[in-house]
């Protein structure tokens, strides 16, 4: 049946999911690192706009920020994923990550956030210990409503970096995710880039293994006594069994 | 993109067919999606990832691949593949890129007609039917495993590996949020046929009216929608947009238009079935509209689509606007639209335009909407008097007003007017 009038209205009412890449540029990350970085995130660009395009109920809009001496935005405003093209980060300089939280912490305050969104998502990538005083700002971070809601993920690049630190700013030891080597930063930084579709539509399956006690009500996703949220940390609704293991990776240079 | 597999390798299945890899589509959360060539046939293979291939699993798959597909609107396992004790996957029909998902629809990027998009609701309700007939529960409807044609409201039902007997909790799988029905997400209940009702009632709704039933005003307030937030709005404290007695979630003007705008397109069997299924249906799975019901309801739709003589837009006849002797207005020039003339067969009514087909479903109620058996034909004589040509192989009988009758063998056409019947053989239709 021919049809020339296109039935009426719009698309489907979505909000914007904040996704922010912190990349840690500092004299240490020189290489082989940031190389490995640099690849990894671009790499992960054409799967996060499939994912994108399967979720009409999530606008997606990515940003970059950098810190080591200092620290400041790569990208001016939020992009759509659809528009995100990456730029190789240089490394040199120290490591300011107080500095980079302020940055944060200022995009996070309403305005610029707008009055709906999907809980933001920030992936932190570090290898080495902050020089800067940076536990004011992270807990400035943690107190703003945005900041409370935000799923935070750290990836730990090499053994030198602070995971004490990085625990802190994840709220949650689990989301501390070690890559030792470039093959290994590649699957965490994969995985991490995955979270945005789980915070738009939390993932259809049991998150706690059931203790075999036989009551499986208690085992839905949505059932909030069962989200271990640490004070400080968003609800837990990645699925932790889908992590790669760190050692399960090809043999390649240890950092 | 690096998959598991890597291209070119070859991998047998169990029945002994040998199956080579070409490329990787793409990946879920459960596994990977790969194109396959057997022979000189492509195939798709979904391959699990180490932590989801399980013993369950597969057990499901072999389950699923003995008894077959419910009807041709699935994509369903074939065939079970595997590669020593540690991974597995299954190999399915490919999917034609003239299929579009339903995120497609909800972008605007798939656009199909009214009636296509009611043929796609009917298709998609009458392949959950045949799921459940065969004592199956489907459990994860979501948006992305579902496709369609727009140009002709073929479906495709897809990710049929968590398929499971009703009522046994097989997988792991339950579902995604908005989709899921209340007393799921409050962790009351697990999936079951019951609860597939209510999502298909949300998939319905999804596609008619752009827009989720439960999110109006009430979403909107919500600043931060984390899985507190959507506990409550799909699991707790649900209202339907359009709930008649609580206002409270009606649509917020400016956020959620289409809602609004498209309420009022329908006609009032499929507002007040969208009302049981989002009022009874939220706290009492029992009262839930059954398939059966939407069916009747969406066969009638497909039906009753006037053309507006103005400017061709599909406008729904509501007849209780009939009843009333209130006219139709077309939403798209606000021309006024006369309701053409009908043929009613049962509870059955088929309004008349050129290109009308009588399906087997008009004349017995039996869901076919697939066989054709009368179609318009156009007076040789008269251009003006149409008529309806018997295109079934059985003897049709044309009683006039007047009582007389006359046969009407196939392949020969009777004339269309008011107050004649047509004795089908098990039914008679009468013209409006």
């Amino acid at each position: 049946m021919e049809v020339e009038i296109r039935r009426p209205g719009g698309e489907l009412a979505s909000r914007p999911l904040h996704f922010f890449w912190m990349v840690d540029c500092s004299g240490s990350m020189y290489g082989e690192k940031i190389g490995a970085v640099n690849h990894a995130i671009q790499s992960t660009i054409p799967e996060m706009r499939d994912t994108a395009s399967d979720n009409p109920n999530a606008q997606l809009l990515i940003r970059t920020l950098k810190f080591s001496t200092g620290a400041s935005w790569v990208t001016s405003t939020p992009v759509p994923i659809d528009e995100f093209d990456w730029e190789d980060l240089d490394a040199e300089g120290v490591t300011d990550l107080g500095k980079a939280f302020d940055l944060l912490s200022a995009q996070l305050t309403i305005p610029p956030m707008t009055d709906r969104a999907l809980p933001p998502v920030i992936v932190l990538l570090s290898d080495g210990c902050p020089t800067d005083n940076y536990k004011d700002a992270l807990n400035n971070l943690k107190h703003l409503p945005w900041g409370k809601k935000a799923v935070k993920i750290a990836i730990s690049i090499g053994q030198d970096a602070d995971d004490e630190v990085l625990a802190d700013f994840t709220g949650n030891r689990e989301l501390v995710l070690q890559a030792n080597n470039a093959t290994a930063l590649t699957k965490m930084i994969k995985w991490a880039s995955t979270a945005a579709s789980v915070v738009s539509a939390p993932a259809s399956r049991v998150v706690s293994a059931s203790a075999g006690d036989g009551s499986s009500a208690a085992d839905t996703l949505l059932n909030k006594d069962d989200i271990t949220a640490v004070s400080g940390s968003a609800p837990l609704v990645l699925d932790m069994n889908n992590i790669p293991d760190p050692d399960d990776v090809g043999a390649g240079d240890v950092w | 993109m690096e998959g598991q597999l890597k291209e070119g390798s070859m991998l047998t299945s169990l029945s002994g067919s040998k199956y080579e890899v070409n490329k990787l589509l793409g990946a879920g959360g459960q596994g990977e999606v790969y194109s396959v060539t057997c022979g000189s046939t492509q195939y798709a293979l979904k391959w699990y990832f180490k932590h989801t291939a399980t013993a369950n699993q597969k057990s499901i798959l072999e389950n699923l691949i003995a008894k077959g597909k419910p009807d041709k609107s699935f994509l369903w396992p074939m065939d079970l593949v595997e590669q020593g004790k540690d991974s597995f996957g299954y190999i399915m029909e490919l999917r034609l890129k003239e299929y579009k998902s339903i995120v497609d629809l909800m972008k605007r990027k798939a656009e199909p007609s009214f009636y296509n998009l009611c043929k796609a609701a009917y298709n998609l309700t009458k392949g959950y039917q045949r799921l459940h007939a065969m004592g199956y529960s489907y459990r994860d409807i979501s948006f992305g495993n579902l496709f369609f044609n727009p140009d002709n409201g073929e479906v495709l039902i897809c990710d049929n590996d968590n398929v499971s007997v009703n009522g046994k909790d097989d997988s792991s799988v339950y579902g995604t949020p908005r989709f899921m029905a209340p007393e799921i997400v409050v962790g009351k209940a697990k999936p079951s046929r019951n609860t597939d009702l209510y999502s298909l009632s949300v998939l319905l709704f999804y596609m008619f009216m752009l827009n989720h039933p439960l999110e109006g005003k009430l979403e909107a307030n919500i600043r931060c929608m984390d899985v507190f937030a959507m506990n409550k709005l799909y699991g707790t404290n649900p209202v339907f947009v359009f709930d008649p007695v609580d206002k409270t979630n009606r649509p917020l003007p400016g956020y959620q238009d289409n809602a609004l705008t498209y309420w009022d397109l329908y006609p009032k069997i499929l507002k007040e079935l969208f009302t049981k299924a989002f009022t009874d249906g939220l706290t009492t799975p029992a009262k839930r509209v059954t398939e059966n019901k939407w069916l009747d309801t969406l066969a009638n739709m497909m039906s009753e689509i006037i053309i507006c003589p103005n400017c061709g837009a599909e406008i729904f006849l509501d007849e209780s606007k009939e009843s009333l002797g209130v006219a139709h207005t077309c939403w798209n020039c606000q021309g006024v639209v006369p309701v053409a003339v009908s043929i009613q067969i049962e509870k059955r009514r088929i309004l008349i335009n050129q290109t009308t087909k009588l399906y087997l479903h008009h004349i017995t109620g039996n869901y076919d909407m697939e066989s054709i058996v009368g179609s318009i034909s156009v007076n040789p004589n008269n251009p003006k008097l149409w008529g309806i040509k018997n295109e079934s192989a059985e003897n049709w009988t044309y009683i006039k007003a007047d009582g007389t009758q006359a046969p009407v063998a196939p392949g020969r056409s009777v004339a269309i007017v008011k107050d004649s019947k047509i004795n089908f053989g098990q039914y008679v239709g009468e013209f409006k």
